[in-house]
C-alpha cells in the first residue's frame, strides 16, 4: 500500500468540560490511501461530521494525531491549517456551497486566486474543470440561476481545480433528488477513476454508500466497521 | 496586499448590492450626515464672515487706536492728538490698506419732538468712502462732502423716532473741551439704512465741523485701521503698538468680543456637530454591517474552510465598508456642493432682520464652496466610518468554519 493521504491515530475529540463533556471521537484509528473512494456513515451523534472536520483540517483533535498528506495537524497553527486546506483539501458541502455573487467560473477561480495563481491560468483551469463536471456553457451563470445539482457540480469543480490530495464531501446529495444525486455520484466516481483523487463522502444515503469502494460505519465516536469492496 | 485588493474589490462591490435596500439606507445615512456637516460648516463660515463683514466694514475696521482710557470712558478728556510721525509712517505702510481718524463722543440729538442719546461721529468723508460701507447705505439725501461739512447724517430709525427728515434741523449736544455742554444745530443732509443699532446710536458730521463744535483743535478720538488680510491682524497691531506705545491699539477681536467669540465658537461648533452626526452615523453603520455579517456567517465559514485566512476575511469586509461609506461620502459631498452652488446668490435672512441683527449677522449669507473643508470632513468621516466598521469585520474574520457550517445546517 502506498503512503496514506490521511492518517488518524487514536484521535479523540472532546467538546465541553467536566460533567458536560461530550466525547465526539473516542480514539479513531484510520487511514485513507490515494485513490480511495470511501463513504462514511453512522447515526446522528456518531462522530461522523467531527471526523470529517478533523480530516478536513477544519478542527484539531483533543488527543491523538491526524496527518494529511504528510502534514501533522497537531503542530499547525490556524494560518497553516488554512494553507493546508487551500492546497491539499477540496470540500463539497451539503448546501450553500457557493459564493452567491460570483458566477460558476468565478467561484472556481476564487480558490485559485487565493493560491495566487496567474489570472490567465485561473480562467483556463476553471473552464477546463467546469467542462469536466459537465457544465460547459454555464460558466457565467450565478448560483441562483442554477439547479441544486448544477450547483453541487460547481462545488465539485471548485474542489478539484486546486488538484487536492483529498476531496471531502459532507452529505453532498442531501438536498438533491434521486436523479441529480445519482448523476453527482457518477461524476465523483468518474473523477476518482480518471484522476485518482481520494474522495471521502459523509452520507446517510444508502444509494450513495452502495457506490463506494470502501464503506466505514461509525458508532459512539469509533469506527465500527470498515468494509472494502 | 495590493493583489488581494484587486481580487476582492469587485467581490466586495457585488456583496454590497446583495441587500440593495440596506445598502441604500446606509448610503443615505452617510451622505445626509456628511451633507449636514458640509452644509452647516459652509453656512456657519458664511454667517461668521457676514457678521465680520457687517461689523468690520461698517465702522469697526480691522482694529482701532485710541488714547489710553478712552475705551473705558469715552469722553472728551480721553482724546488724543493726531498720529505722530512714527505712527503715521507705520500706518502708511503698504501692509495696511487704509486708515482714517474720527471723533466719537457721547452726546444727545434733539428734534422738536424728542431727545435721544447718540454718539457724535466726526469723520473724514473721503476716507470713510474708502474704508466704510456706511456711505453706501444712504437711502435719502447725500453723504458728507468733506471734513468741514456741518450737515448731519442720521440713521433711518432715528429719523423716524425724531420725526425729522432731510432739510430739517436737529441739535447735537455733547460736553465741550471747556467742560461746558456744547450744542449746535445741524441740517439733516442724509439718511442711511443699516442695522438698527447703528441707525439708533450714531450721528455723522464732518471731522473738522465736529472738532469746531466741541471746541477742539485737531484732537481725535480714534484711528481706524483696515488691513488687506485678517490673518495678519495680530502681527500688524503688534507693530502699531510698537510705533505708538503710549496709545491703546486694539484689534477687532478685542474691540468686539461677541464677534470674536462667535468666530471661535463656530469653529468649535462644527466639530461638535461632526461628533453628533458621526455618532448617529456610526450606530447606523455598525448596525447594518453587523446584520450583514450575521446573515453571512455560513458564507464566511465557507471562505475559511476553503482556505481563506482570517486577515483576508477582515480585508474583504473592511473593503465592503470602505466602498459603502466611500460611496456615501461621494454622494454627500456632491449633494453638498450642489446645495452650496444653488445658493450662490446668497441666503436672504432679511425676514428675520431683527434676530439676525441681535446675533450681529448679515442679512444675506453668501455661502462658499471650500475645497479644503470638503476634503477634510469627507476624509474624516470616511476614515472614522471604516474605523467603526472594523468591529463587524473582526467578527466576520473570527468566524470558525466548523461553527459556521454547523450553524448553517
Amino acid at each position: 500500500m502506498s503512503n496514506p493521504i490521511v492518517t488518524c491515530r487514536g484521535v479523540t475529540k472532546v467538546f465541553g468540560k467536566g460533567d458536560l463533556a461530550v466525547h465526539a471521537l473516542a480514539g479513531v484509528d484510520l487511514d485513507f490511501a490515494p485513490g480511495d473512494f470511501a463513504t462514511l456513515a453512522g447515526p446522528s451523534g456518531s462522530g461522523k461530521t467531527t471526523l470529517l472536520n478533523m480530516i478536513g483540517a477544519l478542527d484539531t483533535p483533543t488527543a491523538g494525531e491526524v496527518s494529511i498528506a504528510g502534514n501533522r495537524l497537531n503542530d499547525m497553527n490556524k494560518s497553516q491549517l488554512s494553507d493546508l486546506r487551500l492546497t491539499k483539501i477540496g470540500f463539497v458541502f451539503q448546501s450553500l456551497n457557493l459564493i452567491p455573487v460570483l458566477s460558476a467560473v468565478e467561484n472556481v477561480e476564487f480558490v485559485l486566486e487565493l493560491q495566487h495563481c496567474p489570472a490567465a491560468e485561473q480562467r483556463e483551469r476553471a473552464i477546463k474543470v467546469l467542462e469536466q463536471v459537465g457544465l460547459k456553457g454555464m460558466e457565467n451563470r450565478r448560483p441562483s440561476a442554477m439547479s441544486g445539482g448544477q450547483q453541487q457540480r460547481v462545488a465539485v469543480a471548485r474542489a478539484l481545480v486546486t488538484k487536492p490530495a483529498i476531496v471531502l464531501a459532507d452529505e453532498p446529495t442531501a438536498n438533491l433528488d434521486s436523479k441529480n444525486s445519482s448523476d453527482l455520484m457518477d461524476l465523483m466516481a468518474q473523477l476518482n477513476a480518471d484522476l485518482g483523487i481520494t474522495f471521502v463522502i459523509g452520507t446517510h444515503d444508502v444509494s450513495v454508500m452502495k457506490r463506494s469502494r470502501r464503506h466505514l460505519e461509525m458508532l459512539d465516536g469509533r469506527i465500527s466497521s470498515d468494509t472494502r469492496r | 496586499m495590493m493583489k488581494s485588493l484587486k481580487t476582492f474589490t469587485p467581490l466586495a462591490w457585488r456583496n454590497l448590492w446583495r441587500n440593495a435596500r440596506r445598502t441604500s439606507i446606509t448610503l443615505i445615512v452617510v451622505s445626509v450626515g456628511l451633507w449636514s456637516v458640509l452644509f452647516f460648516n459652509s453656512f456657519m463660515n458664511a454667517w461668521v464672515q457676514s457678521s465680520k463683514d457687517a461689523a468690520l466694514d461698517l465702522l469697526l475696521g480691522s482694529g482701532q487706536i485710541h488714547a489710553v482710557g478712552y475705551m473705558d470712558d469715552p469722553n472728551i478728556e480721553a482724546l488724543m492728538p493726531p498720529p505722530s510721525a512714527a505712527l503715521t509712517a507705520a500706518l502708511d505702510d503698504t501692509r495696511i490698506t487704509d486708515w482714517t481718524t474720527r471723533i466719537a463722543l457721547p452726546g444727545v440729538v434733539v428734534s422738536e419732538y424728542k431727545t435721544l442719546p447718540v454718539t457724535v461721529m466726526g469723520v473724514n468723508p473721503e476716507a470713510e468712502a474708502r474704508i466704510s460701507s456706511l456711505p453706501g447705505k444712504l437711502v435719502e439725501g447725500r453723504y458728507l462732502d468733506d471734513t468741514d461739512d456741518d450737515g448731519v447724517v442720521l440713521g433711518l430709525h432715528m429719523v423716524e423716532r425724531l420725526k425729522t427728515g432731510i432739510g430739517r434741523r436737529v441739535i447735537l449736544m455733547s460736553q465741550g473741551i471747556d467742560g461746558a455742554m456744547a450744542e449746535r444745530s445741524f441740517d439733516v443732509v442724509g439718511v442711511f439704512d443699516a442695522d438698527q443699532a447703528t441707525e439708533d446710536f450714531f450721528a455723522f458730521t464732518g471731522l473738522k465741523a465736529s472738532q469746531a463744535f466741541l471746541g477742539l483743535d485737531d484732537q481725535i478720538a480714534e484711528i481706524v485701521v483696515v488691513l488687506p488680510d485678517e490673518a495678519d491682524v495680530d502681527a500688524e497691531f503688534t507693530r502699531l503698538r510698537e510705533a505708538a506705545p503710549d496709545l491703546d491699539a486694539r484689534t477687532w477681536k478685542e474691540l468686539n468680543l461677541f464677534l470674536a467669540s462667535t468666530d471661535s465658537f463656530m469653529g468649535a461648533f462644527i466639530y461638535i456637530w461632526l461628533g453628533v452626526v458621526f455618532s448617529l452615523m456610526a450606530i447606523g453603520i455598525v448596525n447594518t454591517q453587523l446584520m450583514a455579517v450575521f446573515e453571512r456567517t455560513q458564507e464566511f465559514g465557507l471562505l475559511r474552510a476553503l482556505g481563506m485566512k482570517p486577515r483576508l476575511v477582515l480585508l474583504l469586509v473592511t473593503l465592503e465598508s470602505a466602498m459603502l461609506i466611500g460611496a456615501g461620502v461621494l454622494i454627500g459631498a456632491a449633494i453638498s456642493a450642489l446645495t452650496i452652488w444653488s445658493l450662490q446668490g446668497g441666503i436672504d435672512l432679511s425676514a428675520y432682520a431683527l434676530a439676525v441683527e441681535m446675533a450681529q449677522g448679515g442679512n444675506i449669507i453668501y455661502m462658499e464652496y471650500d475645497p479644503g473643508s470638503f476634503v477634510l470632513f469627507s476624509v474624516l468621516i470616511w476614515i472614522l466610518g471604516i474605523g467603526v466598521a472594523l468591529w463587524p469585520a473582526r467578527r466576520a474574520s473570527k468566524a470558525s468554519p466548523v461553527e459556521a457550517m454547523r450553524y448553517a445546517s
